[in-house]
C-alpha cells in the first residue's frame, strides 16, 4: 500500500486506509455535532421524554469513563505501587485516558442541553448531586491527566520548566487522579441510586457504585492490555506477554470478586431466581454475567501457562462485559419503566464513532510524534525533536 | 330551575336524568360533590352510557334513549304503591284530591279529546277539567278515595307501570332498579328533600314535554318542590339560556312568558287581556305586565287611546315557526332572508343536509358569530357547489363575552351582570350595537321610504344614545327591561308597581327590581354571606323573581308554617310572624294557613298539578316509544305520541320499525370539552387539544359484532345521511336487553361540522325531523342508525 | 394540594387553566380511545387528566386522574440537579430556573414519577414540569389548576389537607382507599391524593417512603471516607514501595561504592 506522510513542521502523520476511514467517519461525526448544535438535541437523536439519558450518555460518557480506567489503575500499579515491570504500560494508558476524558467531555458537550452553561455547577454547588461530583471529579481528573501527561508534552516541545514542575508533582497527581476516579467510577454507579423504583431490580443495588468501582479497576487493565496488544500490531513491536499475563491474572482475580459480589448481592435481594425467568432484562443480565465469568475462568485456567491469545480474548472479553453492563444498566434497567422507546439514531451513532475516531486519530497522531512507548528515561533533547524513537524492548523502528 | 346551582348541597337524594352536569356544567359538581360529603347525600344519575356524572354517582342506571317516562312513571308507582308519597303535602299542595270531569278519560295510548284536523291529530283538552261547582270552583275529596280524584286517576294510570314491565321496556336492571326507586322514593318522608336535575336527555324527545311533567309529577307525589335540596332543576345549555328564554326567543311568547298575540284571536288588546287571563293566581295580573310591555316598546307612542300601541305590537298567525318550520319555511322558500344570530342549524339542528340543501334557496343570510360557522360558510360545505348558491351571506364579526357589558341569568335565574375587560378585536362589534345599528339603519329607511306600515318601525321607543361610532348605552336596555315608572323615569324595585294605565313601562315583568338603580343595580352585587347556611346568597347577584331564590316555597313549611325540616327551614312561623330566610313566594301578611292553600301561586287552581291541561299531548305522561324505535310500544297500542310534530317529507325519511338496515339505537350527546354547534370550541387550540376529533362511542360488544378496532372509520348512517368518524370502544357502553332481545346501541357527540380549527362531520346530518308534541325540539336523543366499517 | 379522586369528573378544566396561566401552546393531538389527550405530558403540557376505566366492586367505573408534578418535600430532581437549577421554595413549590442549568436530564431520570420533561425541538432546550405557579403562590394564591377545579384540587398547607384527607377517610371509611398517596411517598408530597380505587389501577407508582435524595446522599456522603481512605493507602502505599527502593537503593549504591573502593 502506498503510504504518505503528512509533515506539518516537525510533526509528521501517516496516512493508511484505515486511518483515511477514521478521518471520514470523525469528519462525519464533527458534521454531526455542528448539526446538533444548530438544531438542538430533536432533531439530532431519538431521545425522548422517557430517555433523556441515550446512547451519548452510554457510550460516549459511561462507557468512555469505564475504559479510560486504564488510566488511574496503570498510574497506581507503577508509580504507587512501584512496580516497575508495568512502567512501559503506564504512558500509553495515560494517554488513552486522558484522550478519553477529553472526548468524554466532548460526548457531553453534545449532549447536555444549555452547553454553554457547563461552568455553572462551579459556582452553583448542587452538591446533593452525584453528578456534582462526577462533574467536579472529572474537571479535576482531566487536569491531573493533563499534568500526568505533561512530562511527554513538555518534554517534546522543550517546555523545560513545565517538565520539571510536571515531573516534580507526578506523584501527587498520581494518588489525586486515583482518588478522583475511585469517586467518579463508583459515582457513575451511584447516579442510578435514585431510581429504585423505575430500575430493574436486576441492576438496581446499593452496592451499584461499588460493583462500577470494581468493574473499572478490572477492565482499566485489560484495555490496557487490548491496547498494547492493537499497538504491538500496529507498531510491529513486541507484545509483552509476561507483564500483559501477570496483569490479566489480576484483572481475572478482580472480575471474579465482582462476579461473586454481583450473584451475592442478587441473592441477598432474592432476585438470583429471577434471572432465570427468560425475559430479555434477564438474558441481558446473563449475557453480561458470562462475558465476566468466561474470561475470569480462561484465565484463572490457563494461569500456568498463558498465551498471548488467551490473554487478548480475556481482556477483550472483560471490556465487552463492561460495555454490556453499562448499556444494561442504563437501557435495560430503565427499559420496563420507560413508556416510550428509544433506539438511537443514526446521527447518534454517527456522533458516537465520530467521537471514537477523533480519539484513535488523536491517540496515533500523539504516539507517532511523542515519547509515549518507553520506559528509558529520555533524556531532554537539546535541540527541536528530531525522528523520534520508539523503544521497546529490542526491536526499534524508525519512521 | 325552581331552585338554583348551591342549592344541589342541601339535597338528601339527586336523581340525574337526562343531563350530565359533570360535563356539560361541570361546576355544579361541586355542589352535588359537597352534598354527598356533607349530608351523606345519594346520587343517582339515570343514563343510555356512562358518563362522566356516572363516575361521580352513587347508583348507576341504566335505560334506553327514550323511555324516560316508563321510568319515571315506574317511580311513581313504586311510591304510589309503597305509600312511599308525601301525604300531607299531596293532601294540601297538589291537586291530588281535586276530581277531574267524568267525561275525562284515558284509554290504550289515547285521552279524550283526540282528534284529526287537517290530517294532523291534535287533542281538544276540553274534558281535562275539573269538576266544579255552581261558582265554577273545582269539587275536591279530601279523603283522596273518590275515583274521580287526580289521585286515584293518577294511581290508576302509573299502575301499569309496574317494576318488571318497566325494566323490560328501559333495560335497566330489575335490582338497580329497586335500588333507584327505594333510593329515591325515600324523600317522600316529610323532611326529607330530592332533586331532579334534567337536561337535554330529557327533553329531546317527541315526548319531551311530558317527560319533564313526569318529573315535576314525582316530585309533587314525594313533596319535593319549594324546598331547599328538591325542585326540578333544569340545567340550561348554555351561560345565558335561561336569559335568553325570559326574552322570549321563542316564537310563541313575548317576554316574561306571556303568550305572544295571535291575529286571529286577539285582534285587539281587550281580546288578548280576556282570552290570555286567568281569573285566580298570580296570572291575573297579566295585564299589568303586558301593558308595561307596550310602554317599553312603544314609550310616548303608546296611549290608552291606541291601546298602547297594541296594534304596532307583531302578531303570530297561529302557525308553527318552531326551529324545524323555519327550515322547512326556507326550503319552500316562503322565507327569503334569515339573520343567524349566534346560531349555526348546519350544526346544532336536525337533519343538517336538509338544512344546507334550503339555505341554498335563501336570498340573504346574515350571519353574526365569532367565527365563520358551517351556517355562514353553507355554500361551500362538502359537496356544495359555491357557483351554485347565489344567496348573499354577510358574516358580521360579533365580539365575545369579554369583550362586551351585559347581564346573563343562569339556570338558577340569578342574573348577573358581566363586565366588557378588553375592547373588541378587529371590526368586531356587540350584539347591541349590530342590533341598535341594525333597527336604526332599518328605521331611517322606513323615515326616508316610506313602507307598508312604518308605524311599528318609526314609533318604536329604541334610544339608547348609539351611532355608529359610539356604543348604546347597555344601562339604559338594562333598565328598560327592569321597567320604570313613566313619569320619573325611576327604576321599579318590584313588579308589584306594574300598573296597567300606562304609568310603568317594562321589558321583561319577572326582571323587575334587578337594574332598578342604574348607578347600583342589585345583579351586580357581590356579597358572600349566606346566612342560613343553605346557600342562598341573598346579596349576590339577583334572581327573578324578586330575587327568590327558591320557587313555590311555601311549600318549604306544613300548612301551620312549621318547616318539613327545621335544619333546611327557608320560613317559619313562630308566635304569629313569618321568619323569612327567602324571599317568600306567598302572600306572607295572610296567616299560615291561608297562604298554605295556595302555596302555587301561578296557577289558576293555587296548587301543584299532577293532573293538568297546561300540556298539548295528556294530562298524564304516558310512555310512547321514539318515533324511531326498534320495539312496539307495549303500554298501549299507540306507537309513538299520537300528536308528535312529524315532518313526513322526502327530506325526512323515517326508519320503520324492525327496518333490518338500521337496527341500530344512536343518541346524540355532549363532551365536556366542546360546546354546542362548536362554534366557539372547535377554533380555540387549548380545547381542540383535549378533545381533537369527532368520534362515536360503542360497545366492546358491537365492536366485536362489527369488527371494529378502536380509532377505526366507521360510516353510520340513516335515511337523512351519513357521517364518517372514528371509533371510540369502550366499556361505559353496553347493548341493551329489551324485551328479551339485545340491541346496540351507539352515542354520538354533536359538536363538529367542517369550519374551524378542528373538522369533523355532524351528528345532526343523521336525526329525523320529528320533534316534540308541544315545543317541536327535535327527538335527537333517540333515533335509529346503522355502522359499518369503513 | 389535595386531589380527591372520588371528585375528580374529569372536566379538565385545570389542564387549561395550565395552559392559559403558563402560556404553554397547545399540542397537535388526534383521537385517542381512552379520551386522555395529550396522551402524557411533554414540555407544553404540565398536568394531564388520565381517564382509566377500571372495576370497583366489580362493577366497571370511570376515573380521571390529574397528573403533575408531586412537589416533594424532598425532590428527588432537586437534588439530582447539580447545578441548583431545581429548587425547593419556601412555599413548597419546587421550580426550575433555565439560568444555572446545564441541561444535562439527571432530574428527569431522578424523578419516579417521569415529571420533568424536556423541550427537545429547542436548540437551547429547558426542562419544563409544573411550577406550582409560583407567581401566583407568592402572591398568596392558589395554583391555577386549583383555582378552576370544580370539586376535586383542596389547596392549603400541607398538614391541613392531610388532616382534611383524613377527615375525609374516617368519615368515609368504606369509601376509600385507605392511604393517602403522597403522605408518605418520596419521603412526603405537596401533593396528595385520595381516591377509592387502589393507587396503582389509576397508574401511580408504588413509591418507597424513603425520600429518594438520601439513597444517592448515602453514597455521596461516604465519598469523602472513600477519597480520604484511597489517598492515605495510596500515599502510604508509595511510601513504603519507594522506602522498600530507597533501601534497595542504597544497598545498591553501597555495593558499587564498595566495589569502587
Amino acid at each position: 500500500m502506498g503510504e504518505k506522510v503528512v509533515k506539518m513542521g516537525s510533526f509528521s502523520f501517516r496516512i493508511t486506509f484505515i486511518r483515511i476511514v477514521l478521518l471520514l467517519v470523525a469528519l462525519f461525526g464533527a458534521s454531526i455535532m455542528l448539526y446538533r448544535l444548530i438544531f438542538g438535541l430533536g432533531a439530532a437523536t431519538n431521545l425522548n421524554d422517557s430517555w433523556p439519558f441515550g446512547l451519548w450518555i452510554a457510550v460516549d460518557v459511561m462507557l468512555g469513563v469505564a475504559l479510560a480506567a486504564g488510566g488511574f489503575t496503570t498510574a497506581g500499579l507503577v508509580y504507587i505501587f512501584n512496580l516497575k515491570e508495568y512502567k512501559p504500560l503506564a504512558k500509553p494508558a495515560i494517554l488513552t485516558a486522558w484522550l478519553g476524558y477529553l472526548l468524554v467531555i466532548v460526548g457531553l458537550g453534545m449532549d447536555v442541553g444549555l452547553w454553554y452553561n457547563w461552568w455553572r455547577p462551579i459556582f452553583n454547588w448542587g452538591y446533593t448531586s452525584v453528578l456534582f461530583e462526577v462533574f467536579i471529579c472529572v474537571l479535576a481528573y482531566n487536569v491531573v491527566l493533563l499534568v500526568e501527561f505533561l512530562p511527554v508534552l513538555s518534554k517534546r516541545f522543550n517546555w523545560k520548566k513545565v517538565y520539571e514542575v510536571s515531573t516534580f508533582v507526578a506523584i501527587p497527581a498520581v494518588i489525586a487522579g486515583i482518588i478522583l476516579s475511585s469517586m467518579h467510577q463508583s459515582s457513575l454507579g451511584a447516579l442510578f441510586l435514585i431510581m429504585p423504583e423505575k430500575m430493574n431490580p436486576l441492576w438496581y443495588t446499593s452496592l451499584l457504585p461499588w460493583l462500577f468501582l470494581l468493574s473499572a479497576i478490572a477492565v482499566g487493565p485489560a484495555m490496557v492490555t487490548f491496547e498494547s496488544f492493537l499497538a504491538s500490531r500496529t507498531y510491529n513491536m513486541e507484545f509483552e506477554k509476561d507483564i500483559l499475563g501477570r496483569l490479566i491474572k489480576g484483572v481475572a482475580l478482580i472480575s471474579a470478586v465482582y462476579v461473586a459480589l454481583k450473584l451475592w448481592d442478587l441473592e441477598a435481594r432474592g432476585y438470583l431466581s429471577a434471572l432465570f425467568d427468560g425475559t430479555l432484562a434477564s438474558n441481558m443480565f446473563l449475557v453480561e454475567l458470562a462475558l465476566f465469568i468466561i474470561p475470569t475462568l480462561l484465565i484463572i485456567f490457563n494461569s500456568k501457562r498463558l498465551s498471548q491469545k488467551t490473554i487478548v480474548a480475556g481482556a477483550v472479553l472483560i471490556v465487552a462485559g463492561v460495555v454490556v453492563n453499562r448499556l444494561n444498566v442504563l437501557f435495560m434497567g430503565l427499559y420496563q419503566a420507560a413508556h416510550m422507546s428509544y433506539f438511537p439514531a443514526l446521527t447518534e451513532f454517527a456522533v458516537t464513532f465520530g467521537i471514537i475516531s477523533m480519539g484513535c486519530l488523536a491517540y496515533l497522531f500523539i504516539v507517532e510524534n511523542f515519547e509515549v512507548f518507553t520506559h528509558e528515561e529520555v533524556k531532554l533533547p537539546k535541540e527541536s525533536a528530531p525522528v523520534m524513537t520508539i523503544s521497546r524492548g529490542s526491536k526499534q523502528e524508525s519512521f | 330551575m325552581t331552585n338554583h346551582w348551591i342549592d344541589y348541597k342541601n339535597s338528601d337524594v339527586i336523581l340525574v336524568i337526562g343531563a350530565n352536569p359533570a360535563e356539560n356544567h361541570p361546576m355544579s359538581m361541586k355542589w352535588i360533590h359537597r352534598a354527598q360529603e356533607e349530608r351523606g347525600a345519594k346520587l343517582i344519575v339515570v343514563d343510555p352510557r356512562y358518563s362522566r356524572t356516572c363516575a361521580s354517582a352513587d347508583i348507576v342506571g341504566h335505560i334506553r334513549p327514550g323511555t324516560d317516562i316508563a321510568f319515571i312513571n315506574g317511580l311513581m308507582n313504586y311510591a304510589i304503591e309503597n305509600k312511599k308519597y308525601h301525604y300531607e303535602y299531596l293532601l294540601n299542595y297538589t291537586n291530588a284530591s281535586y276530581l277531574v270531569r267524568d267525561d275525562y278519560a284515558y284509554l290504550d295510548g289515547e285521552f279524550t279529546g283526540l282528534q284529526k284536523i287537517n290530517g294532523k291529530e291534535v287533542y281538544d283538552r276540553s274534558t281535562w277539567k275539573y269538576q266544579t261547582d255552581s261558582d265554577g270552583k273545582p269539587l275536591k275529596d279530601l279523603t283522596l278515595e273518590h275515583p274521580r280524584s287526580v289521585f286515584q286517576l293518577l294511581k290508576k294510570h302509573v299502575e301499569r307501570y309496574d317494576i318488571d314491565t318497566v325494566c323490560q321496556v328501559t333495560g335497566c336492571s330489575r335490582d338497580i332498579y329497586e335500588t333507584i326507586a327505594r333510593t329515591y322514593c325515600s324523600t317522600g318522608l316529610p323532611g326529607k328533600a330530592g332533586n331532579i336535575i334534567y337536561a337535554m336527555g330529557v327533553t329531546q324527545h317527541t315526548v319531551g314535554s311530558q317527560n319533564v311533567r313526569a318529573l315535576a309529577i314525582l316530585q309533587l307525589l314525594l313533596g319535593n318542590m319549594g324546598i331547599a335540596g328538591g325542585g326540578v332543576n333544569a340545567q340550561r345549555g348554555e351561560c345565558n339560556v335561561q336569559g335568553s328564554t325570559d326574552m322570549a326567543m321563542l316564537f310563541h311568547l313575548v317576554p316574561g312568558y306571556m303568550g305572544v298575540p295571535r291575529d286571529h284571536l286577539h285582534p285587539t288588546l281587550a281580546d288578548y287581556n280576556m282570552k290570555e287571563t286567568p281569573s285566580s293566581g298570580y296570572w291575573s295580573n297579566k295585564p299589568k305586565f303586558f301593558v308595561s310591555l307596550l310602554k317599553a316598546f312603544y314609550g310616548d307612542n303608546a296611549t290608552a287611546a291606541n291601546d298602547f300601541g297594541y296594534d304596532y305590537f307583531p302578531k303570530s298567525d297561529n302557525k308553527d315557526h318552531s326551529h324545524q318550520s323555519i327550515i322547512a319555511d326556507i326550503d319552500k322558500e316562503i322565507i327569503k332572508g334569515v339573520i343567524l344570530w349566534g346560531q349555526n342549524p348546519v350544526v346544532g339542528g336536525p337533519n343538517t343536509n336538509f338544512t344546507i340543501n334550503a339555505f341554498k334557496k335563501l336570498d340573504w343570510m346574515v350571519a353574526v358569530d365569532l367565527f365563520e360557522t358551517e351556517s355562514a360558510s353553507f355554500w361551500k360545505a362538502p359537496g356544495v357547489n359555491p357557483q351554485e348558491v347565489d344567496t348573499e351571506v354577510f358574516l358580521l364579526p360579533a365580539a365575545s363575552v369579554y369583550e362586551k357589558e351585559g347581564s346573563v341569568t343562569n339556570s338558577g335565574r340569578w342574573i348577573q351582570w358581566r363586565y366588557q375587560a378588553i375592547e373588541p378585536i378587529g371590526e368586531c362589534k356587540s350584539d347591541l350595537w349590530l342590533v341598535d345599528r341594525l333597527f336604526n339603519e332599518i328605521r331611517e329607511l322606513y323615515a326616508a321610504e316610506g313602507g307598508a306600515y312604518p308605524d311599528p318601525i318609526l314609533k318604536m321607543n329604541w334610544n339608547y344614545g348609539g351611532s355608529f361610532e359610539k356604543k348604546p348605552d347597555v344601562k339604559k336596555v338594562a333598565l328598560e327591561i327592569n321597567g320604570y315608572d313613566v313619569a320619573t323615569g325611576k327604576g321599579i324595585t318590584t313588579f308589584g308597581a306594574l300598573k296597567d294605565d300606562g304609568s310603568t313601562a317594562c321589558g321583561c315583568w319577572i326582571y323587575a327590581g334587578y337594574f332598578a338603580d342604574p348607578e347600583d343595580p342589585a345583579c351586580k352585587r357581590r356579597e358572600l354571606e349566606a346566612p342560613g347556611g343553605l346557600g342562598l346568597h341573598s346579596k349576590y347577584a339577583y334572581a327573578w323573581p324578586i330575587n327568590r331564590r327558591i320557587l313555590y316555597n311555601r311549600c318549604s313549611a306544613d300548612p301551620q308554617g312549621k318547616p318539613w325540616d327545621a335544619s333546611r327551614a327557608l320560613f317559619s312561623y313562630e308566635l304569629g310572624q313569618w321568619k323569612n330566610l327567602d324571599v317568600p313566594d306567598f302572600n306572607a301578611t295572610l296567616a299560615p294557613e291561608a297562604s298554605g292553600a295556595n302555596p302555587f301561586i301561578m296557577t289558576a287552581e293555587g296548587v301543584g298539578r299532577l293532573f293538568s291541561d297546561s300540556v298539548g299531548d295528556g294530562p298524564f305522561p304516558e310512555h310512547f316509544e321514539p318515533v324511531e324505535s326498534p320495539v312496539k310500544n307495549i303500554f298501549n297500542k299507540r306507537d309513538h305520541n299520537p300528536i308528535a310534530n312529524i315532518w313526513r317529507d322526502d327530506f325526512s325519511r323515517l326508519i320503520e320499525k324492525g327496518d333490518p338496515n338500521f337496527p341500530i339505537i344512536a343518541t346524540t350527546m355532549r363532551v365536556c370539552e366542546h360546546y354546542q354547534s362548536g362554534v366557539m370550541t372547535r377554533n380555540l387550540p387549548s380545547l381542540v387539544e383535549l378533545m381533537p376529533e369527532m368520534f362515536v362511542e360503542i360497545s366492546h360488544e358491537l365492536a366485536e359484532d362489527y369488527n371494529i378496532k378502536p380509532g377505526d372509520m366507521v360510516y353510520i348512517s340513516s335515511p337523512r345521511g351519513q357521517i364518517r368518524v372514528k371509533a371510540m370502544i369502550t366499556s361505559r357502553i353496553k347493548p341493551l336487553t329489551i324485551m328479551g332481545g339485545k340491541h346496540h346501541f351507539i352515542s354520538l357527540p354533536w359538536h363538529w361540522g367542517y369550519s374551524g380549527l378542528s373538522i369533523g362531520e355532524s351528528a345532526n346530518k343523521l336525526v329525523p325531523n320529528v320533534g316534540d308534541a308541544n315545543t317541536s325540539i327535535p327527538e335527537s336523543k333517540a333515533f335509529m342508525c346503522n355502522i359499518r366499517k369503513a | 394540594m389535595l386531589i380527591d379522586i372520588t371528585k375528580c369528573i374529569g372536566c379538565r378544566s385545570c389542564q387549561v387553566a395550565c395552559k392559559s396561566w403558563n402560556g404553554l401552546d397547545n399540542e397537535t393531538t388526534s383521537f385517542t380511545n381512552d379520551i386522555t389527550n395529550p396522551p402524557q405530558m411533554s414540555a407544553k403540557t404540565y398536568t394531564v387528566v388520565n381517564f382509566i376505566e377500571t372495576r370497583l366492586h366489580d362493577k366497571p367505573i370511570w376515573r380521571f386522574i390529574k397528573r403533575m408534578c408531586m412537589h416533594c418535600t424532598d425532590p428527588a430532581c432537586a437534588s439530582a440537579c447539580f447545578a441548583k437549577a431545581i429548587t425547593k421554595r419556601e412555599s413548597g413549590a419546587v421550580v426550575y430556573d433555565k439560568t444555572t442549568c446545564v441541561g444535562c436530564r439527571y432530574c428527569m431520570l431522578a424523578c419516579p414519577w417521569w415529571i420533568p420533561k424536556y423541550e427537545w425541538d429547542s436548540v437551547f432546550p429547558a426542562v419544563k414540569k409544573c411550577r406550582f405557579c409560583i407567581d401566583l403562590l407568592e402572591h398568596g394564591k392558589e395554583p391555577a389548576c386549583a383555582t378552576a377545579c370544580p370539586s376535586a384540587i383542596k389547596f392549603g398547607d400541607r398538614e391541613e389537607m392531610l388532616a382534611l384527607a383524613k377527615k375525609r377517610i374516617a368519615k368515609n371509611p368504606d369509601k376509600y382507599v385507605q392511604h393517602i398517596y403522597g403522605e408518605h411517598e418520596a419521603g412526603g408530597t405537596n401533593v396528595l391524593y385520595l381516591s377509592d380505587v387502589p393507587f396503582t389501577s389509576l397508574g401511580l407508582p408504588a413509591v418507597s417512603s424513603e425520600p429518594l435524595p438520601k439513597l444517592t446522599w448515602d453514597a455521596l456522603a461516604k465519598v469523602p471516607y472513600l477519597a480520604g481512605g484511597v489517598g492515605l493507602t495510596m500515599t502510604a502505599m508509595y511510601l513504603f514501595t519507594h522506602r522498600k527502593n530507597a533501601v534497595a537503593e542504597a544497598q545498591r549504591e553501597k555495593i558499587i561504592d564498595k566495589a569502587g573502593e
